[in-house]
C-alpha cells in the first residue's frame, strides 16, 4: 500500500493506493502551527474509513510520499536559520542588487526588498576566479580564516558560499568547505557550484542562500515526520516530492532542501500529463483552483517545462530561487477572492482573499466581504445543504445579502447579475494567467486540452475554455487532489547539472562527452543510493542553449547520449531550431547555437503498472433532478442535476447540467456535452 | 445600443482584456528580441492607442516611452498617410514627428476593421543596440545637430504594405547600422509583437462589436479621468517651482542646463499644470528633448507623486496641462536640433524639478530628485575581443542605484533613472565577462552616500572594471558629477557620479563628462553612480531605522550622529538620552 500526502494551504490531501491498485482520497484541514498533525489526521481518516486502527492500517503501508509547504512557509515568514553568505571580495552586494527589475515603475508604496541574507552577515573573501576558470587572485587563506572566526562570533546556524566563477573552477569554494568542516564542524553549509551550477551569480547566490538557510529546519522537520509516522505505526519508506516534479529520499532532502520549495504544485502537471494524454504529443494546460490562488502549469508535447524564474512571493518584490523548477504560474484568484467596487465604480475580484479564516461569507465564520464562492452560491452552483457532501452548511441568504450590498447595489444590478459579473471577472483573471504562461512557453491554448483540477475548478472551467478557444476540458476523478495524484505517478528523480560554455561554431566533441560522462556518473550514483533495479534506471540528457547574442536560454533535450559524429551535432542543432521555433515562432538558421548548461536527469519508476481508479464513494446529496441556475452567458436556466456515479461510461450527455462528484461540482453550459470516461474522468466538449 | 452605458463590471472585464493584449505584445517583444538594451535594459514598450490617438493600454513599458509619444507618433502616421489600409506597417523614430529619440525604433500598425475603418494603432518600440550614428553609441551627447549625430531618421516611413516588407528600406538599414543582424532580429521581434496586437484587437472587435469597443474606450478614459480627478482633489492647493541642473558638457552653457518646472495644483478644479516654458532655447548638443520626452518627463514627475493605481492613459492626462514652448531645450524642437539623448539626461531633470516643485507645495506629496543615470557603468562598450578576434558593441547595465525618497518610503534602490523607473535589469558579472573581454573588479554600495532624510534616497554604487588583455572604448553621457540629486523639505542630496581611470603605476587619469573613453590594457575604469535625494529632515528619521542602517553598514556611526542625530554605542544600540538631547538641540538651534 502506498500513501501520497500533500500539505496544501487549506487542506492536507491524502490519496491511498491499496494493494489491489484501487485509490481512495481523504482531506483534513492543514494545521499550520504543526503541519505534521494535519498529516496524521488525514491518515486517521483513512484508517477510520477502512474500519481499522491507525496502527493496523499503516502496518500494510510500504511507501509514504510527502509534499510539504514547510520550507516555503518558513521562507515567507522569515523563520529560516541565521545564515551567513561568503562571497568574492568586491561583490558583497550580490543579494542587495539582485537582478534589478521592478513590477510597477510608479509604485512608491512598495518598499525595496531587503536582501535574503543581511549585509551584516555577508562576508567577502579575498580571492577571484575569472571567466573560464583562470585564477586571477589566489584564495587568501588568512582572509578566509578571519571570516570564519567572525562567523563563530556571530553564532550563525548555516553558511552559504557563492564565489564568482566557482562553476568554472570550484577549488576556492571546496577549500572554504574544508575550512568550514575544520573550524565550524557542526554548522551546515552549501557550496554554490554544488547546489546550482549555473551562470549568473545572483541566481546562484540566491539558491545557495535559500538552501543553506533551510538545512537546520528541514532536517528537523524530516526527523519529526519520520518519528511521528513511526509512532502511529508506519514502518515503510518516506519519499519527498520535489519542485522538479519527482521524488527523492528523505536523506537526500536534508542535503539539499531547496528541492522541496514548490513541492506540491509541481506535481500537478505530472497528474495532468497522465489524465490529459488524449493524443500523443498534445499540449496540456493544467489548472488547479484553490481557495486563494489559481495555479497553472503545462505539459508541452509530453514534456513538463522547467524554469529558473520561480519567484517566492510577488515578482520583483519576493525572492527568485534561480533553481530550475516546474513552471507554475500562480495568480491571486480562487474561491476566497474578494469582490469590491472601487471609487471610480469599477469592479475588482482579488487578489485580496478571505482565506481560510474568516473565509467566504457563506461559510458563516465571520466573513463579511463577498467572494467568488459566495457568487457561486447565489448563482445556484452550490447546494447549500450538500456542500462537500453535506459536511458544511452554506449560508445562502448571507452570501446573497453581501453581494447585494457590496456589488449589486452600487452597479444597479440584480444580485444574480452581480454574482455573474464576479464570476466573469475572476474567469478573466484566470484566462490572463493562462495567456501569460502559454505565450512564454510557446503554446497556443486553442490547440491544448484544459485539465480542471482543484475543488473549485468546475464552476468556471467552461467559461475559461470558451474565452481561450479550448474545445476539451477534462476533470480527472482525482482532480480535487491533483498534486497527491501526481505523487503516485511520479518517479524518483534527480537532476545533475554543469556549466560549460560551448558553441556549435567550434564544437569540442571530447569536452562535451566528458561533461556528459561525469553527469551520468553522478546520476548513476544517485540511483544506486535508491533501491531502484538497474533495468528501471533512466538517464536523459538536456542542455540549456540559445542563439548567439541572445540573453536567455531554453532547455532542449539532447537526441544523443554522446556526440560521436558531425551528423549527431547537426541533429542536435536541428532539435534546437525546432524547439526555438516552437517557443518563439521563428528559427535563425544562420546563427550558431551556444550551449551554456548541461543536465542529466536520473530517474526510476518505483512501482508497477499504471495508477488505479478511485473507489466509488457516493456522498449524500439532494434528490431534486432539476436546479435553477444562472449562467453568465445565458441567464437563468434549468440545469439537470447529475450524479457522476449515475453516468454511463462513454455516453454523451448535453448541458446545461450540474454534475456533482463527492469532491466537486462541475458546470456544463448549453453549448457543451459531457461524458464519463473509462478512466474515471469527466470530459467536457464545447461546441 | 452603443450609447448605453456599460457597467463597472463589463468595464473591468474589457479593460482586463485590453491590458492583456498589450502584455502579450510586450512578452513577445522581450522574449524574441536580441540586443542587450532590449532584453536586459528592458528598454522597450508595447501599447495601444485608439483612432483618436488616445493611449488606451500599455504594458510593462518604460515610462519615458509611453506616457506621451505613441499618441504623437500615431497622429503623424495618420497625417502623413491619410489612406491607411490593413496590412500597412510604419517604421518611426523621428523626434520631430512624435518619437522619443532616434534610438527608439518603433513599429506602428493601424488596425483596420472589415469595413475599412481605422480603429486602433498598435505601437511596438525598442531602443536599438545601434542606429548608425557617427560614433559607436546611440547616445551622442555632443552632436551639434542631427547631421553630426548621423542616425537614419524615419518619420513614419511605410515599411510594409499588404503584410509585405519593403526590403529596400531594410537593406538601407543594414548598410548603415553596426552589427546589422542584431538590428534585424529586433526589427522582426517588433513587427511580430505589433502584428499580435493587431490580430487580438481585430478579434475582440469581431467578438463584441466595434460599437461596444468604442463605448468601452469612452468609458475607460472617463473612468481614468475620474480617478485622476479624485486624486488631485486630495492634494493641497498651491503653486510650487523648482530648478534642477544638468552638468555642463560641450554645447551647453558653462554652468550646465538649468531646468525650471512650475507646478500649479488646483484641487477645486481637480487639475494640475506643469509649465516648462521658462527655460533655455534649444542647444547645439544632443541633450535637447523631443516633444514626446518633454511631455512625458513632466507626466512622470506628476505620476511619481500620486496614487500609483491611477491608470496612466489619455483619460487621466486630460487633468494635466503641460505648457511647452517651441525651440526650447525642454519643449518642441525644430529640425535639425539633435535630440539624441532625449530620454535620459535632461528629461530626468524635468521629472526631478517637477516632483520637487510638488513637494514644495506641501509635506506628504511630491518626491526628492531621482539620480541622474548613465554613468560609464551604463556606457556602451566596444572593441575587438581578443578571445575570438571579433568586434563587439553592447550597452553595459552593470548597475545603478539612484532611487529617490518619497514622503512615506525609502527609495527603490535600483532605479537607474526617472524615465526607466527601475524596470531595467542589472547585468550579471559573469555574463558580462563572457560577452565582453572585461573583468568586473568591484560592484558595491558606497557607505554614507545615501540622500539622508526622514525617508532616504539611494546611496551610490561604486563599479570598477578593466579590459582583459585588450583595449576597449566606453561611450557615455554622464550627469550628476557636479549637480547631485537634491533632497526636498530638508532632505539631503544623494551621492554624485565622479569617474576616472586608475592606472597600475602612477596617478589616476580624469575622464570627461561625455566622451568615448579609451581604456588601455592594465587600466581600470572606476565609476560612481548617483544616489537619490532624501525627503524631510534626517533628524525626523525614526531612530530604529537609523540603527538598522548602521548595523547593516549603509551608514557609519559618525554619520548617524552628525546627520541623523542618533548616538549609537559600542554595542550598536541607540543611546536614547544622548539622541534625544542631540535632536532637541537641533530643533531649538
Amino acid at each position: 500500500m502506498r500513501l501520497a500526502c500533500d500539505t496544501g494551504g487549506t487542506f492536507t490531501d491524502l490519496v491511498v493506493e491499496t494493494n489491489d491498485g484501487g485509490l481512495q482520497m481523504f482531506k483534513a484541514p492543514t494545521t499550520p502551527d504543526d503541519p505534521i498533525r494535519g498529516v496524521v489526521d488525514a491518515i486517521a481518516k483513512a484508517a477510520d474509513a477502512a474500519g481499522l486502527s491507525t496502527d493496523q492500517f499503516l502496518a500494510d503501508a510500504d511507501t509514504f510520499i510527502h509534499g510539504t509547504t514547510h520550507a516555503i512557509n518558513a521562507i515567507i515568514t522569515g523563520r529560516t536559520a541565521k545564515t551567513a553568505l561568503l562571497t568574492t571580495k568586491g561583490h558583497k552586494d550580490i543579494l542587495v542588487l539582485r537582478e534589478g527589475g521592478r513590477a510597477d515603475p510608479f509604485d512608491m508604496t512598495s518598499p525595496y526588498p531587503a536582501p535574503f541574507i543581511p549585509r551584516s552577515l555577508t562576508f567577502e573573501v579575498d580571492e577571484r576566479i575569472g571567466a573560464g576558470g583562470r585564477v586571477l587572485n589566489a584564495l587568501n587563506e588568512e582572509s578566509a580564516l578571519s571570516v570564519l572566526s567572525a562567523l563563530k562570533a556571530q553564532d550563525v546556524d548555516a553558511v552559504a558560499v557563492c564565489l564568482l566563477w566557482s562553476i568554472a573552477n570550484s577549488a576556492h569554494e571546496l577549500r572554504i568547505g574544508e575550512l568550514l568542516d575544520q573550524h565550524l564542524p557542526d554548522v551546515p553549509y552549501t557550496l554554490s557550484h554544488q547546489i546550482n551550477p549555473t551562470l549568473r551569480e545572483y541566481r546562484r547566490a540566491s539558491s545557495t542562500s535559500l538552501d543553506a538557510s533551510l538545512k537546520p529546519l528541514m532536517t528537523r522537520y524530516m526527523g519529526q515526520l519520520d518519528r511521528r509516522l513511526e509512532e502511529v505505526g508506519f514502518k515503510g519508506r518516506i519519499l519527498v516530492l520535489t519542485s522538479q516534479g519527482g521524488m527523492i529520499e528523505a536523506e537526500e532532502l536534508s542535503k539539499a532542501p531547496i528541492h522541496v520549495i514548490n513541492s506540491g504544485p509541481s506535481l500537478a502537471p505530472v497528474a495532468g500529463a497522465h489524465y490529459g494524454a488524449i493524443e500523443p504529443g498534445g499540449d496540456i494546460i493544467v489548472a488547479d483552483t484553490g481557495g486563494t490562488t489559481y495555479d497553472v502549469s503545462l505539459v508541452r508535447g509530453g514534456v513538463i517545462p522547467l524554469t529558473r524564474e520561480t519567484w517566492i512571493g510577488q515578482p520583483f518584490r519576493g525572492l527568485i530561487t534561480g533553481f530550475p523548477s516546474v513552471d507554475v504560474k500562480s495568480v491571486g484568484a480562487g474561491g476566497g477572492s474578494i469582490a469590491r467596487i472601487d471609487e471610480g465604480g469599477m469592479l475588482h475580484v482579488g487578489p485580496e482573499s478571505a482565506g481560510a479564516v474568516p473565509g467566504p461569507v457563506c461559510y458563516g465564520r465571520g466573513g463579511t466581504e463577498p467572494t467568488l464562492t459566495d457568487a457561486c452560491v447565489v448563482l445556484g452552483y452550490l447546494d447549500p445543504d450538500y456542500f462537500l457532501g453535506g459536511s458544511i452548511h452554506l449560508e445562502y441568504e448571507n452570501a446573497r445579502a453581501a453581494i447585494k450590498r457590496g456589488i449589486a447595489a452600487p452597479l444597479g444590478f440584480t444580485v444574480e447579475e452581480a454574482a455573474a459579473s464576479i464570476l466573469t471577472l475572476a474567469t478573466e483573471n484566470m484566462v490572463q494567467a493562462i495567456a501569460d504562461i502559454t505565450v512564454n512557453q510557446g503554446i497556443n491554448p486553442a490547440n491544448a486540452v484544459l485539465i480542471g483540477g482543484g475543488g473549485a475548478a468546475g464552476f468556471n472551467s467552461v467559461l475559461i475554455a470558451r474565452r481561450l478557444g479550448i474545445s476539451t476540458v477534462i476533470f480527472p476523478e482525482l482532480g480535487a487532489a491533483l498534486s497527491a495524484a501526481g505523487a503516485l505517478m511520479s518517479e524518483i528523480a534527480s537532476d545533475h547539472r554543469a556549466t560549460q560554455l560551448m558553441t556549435t561554431r567550434s564544437f569540442d566533441q571530447d569536452a562535451a562527452n566528458a561533461v556528459l560522462s561525469s553527469l551520468e556518473e553522478e546520476g548513476r550514483a544517485f540511483l544506486s543510493r535508491t533501491d531502484a533495479p538497474y533495468e528501471r534506471q533512466k538517464i536523459s540528457f538536456s542542455v540549456e542553449a540559445r542563439y548567439e547574442h541572445q540573453v536567455w536560454e531554453i532547455e532542449v533535450p539532447l537526441p544523443v547520449n554522446r556526440f560521436n559524429s558531425v551528423s549527431e551535432i547537426e541533429a542536435f542543432v536541428e532539435v534546437f531550431h525546432a524547439a526555438h521555433e516552437r517557443i518563439f515562432s521563428f528559427r535563425d538558421r544562420e546563427s550558431p547555437v551556444e550551449i551554456v548548461g548541461w543536465a542529466a536527469r536520473a530517474s526510476a519508476q518505483l512501482h508497477d503498472g499504471p495508477v488505479g481508479r478511485l473507489a466509488q464513494m457516493d456522498a449524500e446529496h439532494s434528490d431534486k433532478p432539476i436546479r435553477k441556475i444562472y449562467l453568465p452567458n445565458e441567464g437563468a436556466v434549468d440545469a439537470a442535476l447529475v450524479r457522476f456515479g449515475d453516468l454511463t461510461i462513454g455516453e454523451e450527455n448535453r448541458g446545461p447540467a450540474i454534475i456533482e462528484t463527492p469532491f466537486t461540482t462541475i458546470l456544463a453550459d448549453s453549448g457543451s456535452t459531457f461524458t464519463r470516461t473509462e478512466q474515471g474522468s469527466l470530459v467536457l466538449e464545447l461546441d | 445600443m452603443s450609447k448605453e452605458k456599460m457597467s463597472g463590471a463589463t468595464l473591468a472585464i474589457l479593460n482586463n482584456r485590453f491590458q492583456g493584449i498589450a502584455r502579450k505584445m510586450a512578452n513577445t517583444l522581450l522574449r524574441a528580441g536580441r540586443s542587450g538594451v532590449l532584453n536586459r535594459g528592458r528598454d522597450f514598450s508595447a501599447c495601444v492607442v485608439n483612432a483618436n490617438c488616445d493611449l488606451i493600454a500599455a504594458a510593462e513599458s518604460l515610462p519615458i516611452h509611453v506616457l506621451s509619444g505613441p499618441d504623437l507618433m500615431a497622429r503623424s502616421m495618420m497625417e502623413l498617410h491619410p489612406a491607411l489600409k490593413r496590412g500597412d506597417a510604419f517604421l518611426h523614430n523621428s523626434p520631430y514627428h512624435g518619437c522619443s529619440h532616434p534610438a527608439d525604433h518603433t513599429i506602428l500598425i493601424p488596425v483596420i476593421d472589415d469595413g475599412g475603418v481605422h480603429r486602433f494603432t498598435v505601437v511596438a518600440k525598442a531602443h536599438q543596440a545601434d542606429i548608425g550614428n557617427s560614433i559607436p553609441t546611440t547616445y551622442h551627447g555632443t552632436a551639434r545637430d542631427v547631421y553630426e549625430e548621423g542616425a537614419l531618421i524615419f518619420p513614419a516611413v511605410q515599411i510594409q504594405e499588404n503584410y509585405e516588407t519593403n526590403e529596400d528600406i531594410v537593406r538601407m538599414c543594414e548598410m548603415r547600422i553596426r552589427v546589422p543582424e542584431q538590428w534585424r532580429g529586433d526589427f522582426l521581434a517588433m513587427l511580430g509583437a505589433a502584428r499580435i496586437g493587431e490580430r487580438e484587437l481585430l478579434s475582440i472587435g469581431e467578438e463584441i462589436g466595434w460599437d461596444v469597443v468604442e463605448q468601452f474606450e469612452r468609458q475607460w478614459l472617463e473612468y481614468s479621468e475620474g480617478r485622476m480627478a479624485s486624486a488631485l482633489a486630495k492634494l493641497p492647493k498651491g503653486r510650487g517651482e523648482a530648478t534642477s541642473t544638468h552638468d555642463a558638457i560641450d554645447g551647453t552653457p558653462a554652468d550646465g542646463i538649468s531646468v525650471k518646472s512650475i507646478v500649479t495644483v488646483d484641487p477645486d478644479e481637480c487639475t494640475i499644470e506643469v509649465d516648462l516654458r521658462d527655460n533655455p532655447d534649444c542647444l547645439p548638443c544632443g541633450l535637447n528633448l523631443s516633444e514626446a520626452c518633454a511631455r512625458t518627463s513632466a507626466l512622470i514627475g506628476v505620476f511619481n507623486s500620486i496614487d500609483p493605481t491611477i491608470p496612466k492613459n489619455a483619460g487621466a492626462f486630460r487633468r494635466v496641462r503641460i505648457l511647452l514652448r517651441e525651440n526650447c531645450v525642454v519643449g518642441v524642437p525644430n529640425h535639425p536640433t539633435s535630440c539624441s539623448v532625449a530620454t535620459t539626461n535632461v528629461a530626468d531633470r524635468v521629472s526631478a524639478a517637477t516632483q520637487r516643485a510638488l513637494a514644495n507645495i506641501g509635506d506628504g506629496i511630491g518626491m526628492a530628485e531621482i539620480g541622474a543615470g548613465l554613468s560609464p557603468s551604463s556606457g556602451v562598450v566596444s572593441g575587438v575581443d581578443p578571445r575570438t578576434d571579433k568586434p563587439f558593441i553592447n550597452q553595459l547595465f552593470l548597475g545603478a542605484t539612484g532611487g529617490a525618497a518619497s514622503p512615506n518610503n525609502d527609495a527603490w534602490l535600483t532605479y537607474l533613472h526617472s524615465g526607466n523607473g527601475g524596470l531595467c535589469f542589472i547585468d550579471s558579472v559573469e555574463l558580462d565577462e563572457v560577452y565582453q573581454p572585461l573583468i568586473i573588479r568591484e560592484r558595491s554600495i558606497v557607505i554614507d552616500s545615501e540622500g539622508a532624510g526622514r525617508t532616504c534616497g539611494a546611496p551610490s554604487l561604486y563599479v570598477e572594471f578593466e579590459p582583459e588583455s585588450c583595449e576597449v572604448e566606453v561611450a557615455y553621457v554622464c550627469d550628476g558629477v557636479l549637480n547631485k540629486p537634491a533632497g526636498v523639505r530638508g532632505g539631503l542630496a544623494g551621492g554624485g557620479a565622479p569617474h576616472f581611470v586608475r592606472r597600475p603605476d602612477g596617478p589616476t587619469r580624469p575622464l570627461g563628462q561625455a566622451e568615448v573613453a579609451r581604456i588601455a590594457d592594465g587600466e581600470v575604469l572606476a565609476s560612481y553612480t548617483t544616489g537619490g535625494g532624501g525627503y524631510g529632515s534626517p533628524f525626523e528619521r525614526p531612530v530604529p531605522r537609523v540603527v538598522h542602517d548602521f548595523r547593516e553598514g549603509w551608514i557609519s556611526r559618525e554619520r548617524a550622529r552628525n546627520v541623523y542625530g542618533v548616538v549609537i554605542d559600542e554595542d550598536g544600540v541607540a543611546d536614547e538620552a544622548q539622541t534625544q538631547a542631540l535632536r532637541e538641540a537641533s530643533v531649538t538651534a
